[in-house]
């Protein structure tokens, strides 16, 4: 009986250790079933950053439907011509033999966040107790009355997500007539990577000041005016390609019909061109969407800050362009990355039973190609602001290039190529 | 004699479990502190490789082959703006002094 007691009691002070203690807690992270949905610039880093940040021990899972990575920073270049698509593309390999990441290649179809199971395209349900979801963006197609129907027609492409529709639209661009117009029109703000836009319409006429001289570039843009590098875009047209580049804002397209080629705006006159590179609005993944967790509006994720959590659904995380914003934050791959390694930090902290990070920092820098070789970039840094539970940017901290140069190509590449190794090697 | 025993035991299994709870939050907070200098020096990562390990020859300048305190005197320079760059002055002033010396600390050639 006093045996029984003494032990009842080494017992308590034991159970005392496991609640508190560092080995005890560990074994939750290495229990824990992880699943990172989408193999993004999000999803890949945070795969990889929740293997390095747990020592290797966290069980880790990808699931993501296309055979390769493909990156979207760079596509403009596949564009314009001046790069092929085979050159931004990056195996999954990394993740799966160097990091020990299993990669199922599958979609999921639903998220049910109260029985911690999500349901894939095969039809194969999983259980987690982490979810870090980052699944891009979705076209509101509807945004833009008969562009599904274009689409379908092959007569518009958004080519928004790097892949085959790249180098499609680039194919369109060279088939163009001689002095033909491509028309690109933007959606109103937010959406995926602020400048990419404005970096297409130089690609395309980069290609067609060598190739098709007499051609033209319409921006038809639904914002109040360029909304990033504002002045060095604008400087770049005039230098550059003065009398190609035409710059027309408060221009939001509403329909377009295939047949007669022909873009209608809200307010402003109809607009037809040879090529018609469509942006409809945008919002979270689909899969973000269906499952309740895109709570703003119904098109972006609210999250709290401090851990990238879902204020919808627990213990899922929501990073990269998929999330409602915090102040002056970019949709951008740079962007994903830094919420990625916020993200699997957090994770690691508290599945181990310590206390997250209560000043996280995140970076962006984006560099825009002008033409072939010349670049320009912005960047900044956020800070957490523990009282606004938000990120700002450090005032005085951040900035753009004063001028496009061959230099910043250089280091636009060194980006590009470390960042990729960064997310995927 | 029974008593004392019982008493002995739980006073020393308390004491052991006490002690070992320290020693184990101790070592918790070690590992604690090391995952928040290792998330914040990934946020150079990006650009420089992870923990520092950037791509040879990748066209980004290498910084895996300096010491901890060469990158913090450039990372320094960089905030005060004594250094000029294309893209590092303007980066460099968005973090805090402590934050510069962990990840110089971290990321420097050891």
């Amino acid at each position: 009986m006093n045996r029984r007691h003494f032990m009842g009691q080494s017992a308590a002070a034991l159970g005392l250790l496991t609640g508190l203690s560092g080995p005890a807690r560990a074994a939750n992270l290495q229990k824990a079933e992880i699943l990172v949905i989408g193999g993004g610039y999000g999803g890949a880093t945070a795969a990889k950053y929740l293997r390095l940040l747990s020592n290797n021990t966290a069980r880790v899972t990808i699931i993501e439907p296309n055979p390769e990575f493909i990156s979207c920073p760079m596509s403009n270049l596949v564009v314009g011509g001046s790069r092929k698509l085979s050159e931004l593309t990056v195996s999954y390999d990394g993740l799966s033999k160097r990091h020990g990441i299993k990669i199922i290649k599958d979609s999921v179809v639903n998220i049910d966040a109260a029985k911690q199971t999500v349901q894939l395209a095969s039809g194969k349900s999983m259980r987690f107790d982490k979810v870090v979801l980052s699944p891009g963006i979705g076209m509101m197609m509807d945004s833009v009355q008969g562009l599904a129907q274009a689409n379908q027609a092959g007569v518009t492409l958004q080519a928004w997500k790097a892949g085959p529709e790249t180098v499609a639209l680039h194919n369109q661009v060279a088939a163009m007539r001689q002095g033909g117009v491509f028309a690109i029109t933007i959606p109103e703000a937010p959406y995926r990577c602020p400048p990419g836009p404005y970096e297409r319409a130089c690609q395309v006429a980069s290609y067609l000041k060598a190739n098709n001289p007499t051609g033209k570039v319409l921006i038809l843009d639904a914002n109040q005016d360029v909304i990033s590098k504002t002045g060095l875009f604008k400087k770049v047209w005039a230098d550059q390609y003065a009398g190609m580049i035409e710059y027309r804002p408060k221009h939001n397209a509403v329909a377009v019909d295939a047949k007669t080629k022909t873009i209608k705006f809200d307010v402003q006159d109809d607009v037809k061109a040879d090529v018609l590179n469509i942006l409809p609005a945008m919002r979270a993944g689909d899969i973000a969407v269906k499952s309740g967790i895109a709570n703003s509006n119904g098109r972006w994720a609210n999250v709290n800050y401090i851990n990238f959590e879902s204020t919808a659904a627990k213990n899922v995380h929501v990073i990269g362009d998929a999330i409602q914003i915090a102040p002056l934050m970019p949709k951008s791959g740079h962007m994903a990355n830094s919420h990625a390694k916020v993200t699997a930090a957090a994770i690691v902290a508290e599945l181990s039973g310590w206390e997250v990070n209560p000043a996280p920092v995140l970076t962006n820098t984006c560099y825009s190609f002008v033409n072939a070789r010349e670049v320009v970039h912005v960047a900044s840094v956020h800070q957490y602001n523990a009282a606004e539970k938000t990120f700002r940017t450090v005032p005085g901290s951040g900035g753009l290039s004063t001028e496009p140069t061959t230099l910043e190509g250089v280091y636009a590449w060194g980006w590009a190529r470390n960042i990729w190794a960064d997310s995927l090697a | 004699m029974h008593i004392t025993l019982r008493k002995l035991g739980l006073g020393l299994t308390v004491f052991l479990g006490l002690s070992q709870v320290s020693m184990l939050a101790a070592a918790q907070n070690a590992d604690a502190t090391k995952l928040y200098h290792r998330s914040l020096a990934a946020t150079c990562a990006n650009c420089h490789g992870t923990d520092g390990k950037g791509v040879p020859e990748g066209g980004m300048p290498l910084i895996n082959n300096q010491s901890s305190a060469q990158i913090l005197a450039t990372l320094k320079a960089y905030k005060s703006g004594a250094r000029e760059g294309t893209i590092m002055h303007q980066l460099a002033k968005g973090y805090t002094d402590e934050q510069l010396q962990i990840i110089a600390n971290q990321l420097g050639k050891k």
